[in-house]
């Protein structure tokens, strides 16, 4: 028994680390989703030179507000930002969901939704969105870098 | 390693899973909701939360004190809830009183429902005005009385609330008229 006892032991770690990798999920998109670039509205879908990760960073993630990552299915994810603020009647949630779809090398915004004060038109929250990281600098994706790289809505440094 | 030695090690790793709770009585659920009541005096949003399930849900119907606009509604979950609890934290005269409690146990003994009625009192900081410099820079304390209705169930061998809706209404008192609140 005791030549087994430290390899038993292992294998019960491993099979309980395997274990909660595969039962736990992602919770958050993988890098090469927030790498890529984000779309500009339908129909054309022109890139803005901005990868997802650098809007919302620019974004400066939107404040102290709790946010969460869900996938509503494969190659979509949505993230939701909410709080509570005191309004005239009393507390009042406050939401905002985007939900982003991969297509080749774009990550387009799909959906939009948001409680009343918030915009739900696509377009307008791509503007929105886009505001930060013009005004910041933000670095843009390697295709706007070189010379000539246009965007939409893309104002250079 | 012998294995008289082996399974009492077994056992020692074992003996905590007996402790977990596979269903639950009315005195069980009013330990519960004491320490609950408890953890909300004490206002630590890390006690508050560990006794919210992990798809807790709370609906709060809210009277303001201006009747003439109609109560607010919202409906949040565990992760708003936990925000919000960790700004209750800042508040540093809080009391909590509960006036009445009924325990219902569902016949599988999985579940509870319980209906609590509760008296708060706390300051009211006016959102229409500037941040408070200090904690104690309030005119009017507020006391809200709720009417909870909550579902208690078990998560990991815990009791946890599961959901919770609320009908609180407000009042607000000039501080002057009333001797002041608990100061912890």
């Amino acid at each position: 028994m005791k030549p087994f006892a430290g390899p038993m032991m292992l294998l019960l770690v491993v099979v309980g680390f395997l274990l909660y990798r595969s039962t736990s999920g992602d919770k958050t998109p993988a890098r090469e989703f927030t790498e890529t670039e984000l779309a500009g509205p339908a129909p054309d879908y022109q890139g803005t030179c901005y990868a997802l990760s650098t809007v919302i960073i620019a974004n400066g993630v939107f404040g102290n507000v709790p946010r969460a990552w869900t996938s509503p299915r494969k190659g979509a994810w949505t993230l939701t930002l909410e709080n509570v603020t005191q309004g005239a009647g009393g507390p009042v949630r406050e939401f905002q969901t985007w939900t982003f779809e991969q297509h080749d090398a774009q990550i387009r915004l799909i959906e939009a939704d948001a409680s009343p004060q918030y915009p739900k038109d696509i377009t307008e929250n791509i503007d929105r969105l886009l505001v930060a990281p013009n005004r910041r600098g933000s670095t843009p994706v390697d295709r706007c870098l070189k010379d000539g790289g246009s965007g939409y809505n893309f104002r250079k440094k | 390693m012998r294995p008289s030695i082996f399974v009492l090690i077994l056992l020692a790793v074992c003996a905590p899973l007996t402790a977990c709770k596979r269903s639950l009585s009315a005195s069980d659920v009013r330990a519960f909701i004491d320490k609950a009541d408890e953890t909300a005096r004490k206002r630590y949003a890390p006690e508050i939360c560990a006794l919210r399930g992990k798809n807790f849900r709370m609906k709060l119907t809210f009277q303001g004190a201006n009747r003439a606009i109609a109560p607010s509604e919202m409906e949040i979950g565990r992760a708003l809830y936990c925000r919000n609890a960790g700004s209750f934290a800042r508040l540093r005269q809080y009391e909590l009183e509960r006036q009445s409690l009924e325990i219902d146990v569902a016949a599988d003994r999985k579940t509870a429902v319980v209906d609590a009625q509760y008296v708060e009192k706390m300051p009211f900081y006016d959102p229409q005005m500037s941040p408070p410099a200090s904690p104690f820079d309030y005119r009017e304390v507020q006391i809200l009385t709720s009417h909870d209705r909550s579902v208690v169930g078990i998560e990991s061998g815990d009791l946890v609330f599961l959901s919770t809706e609320a009908e609180t209404g407000q009042e607000l008192i000039d501080k002057k008229s009333i001797p002041p609140v608990q100061v912890d």
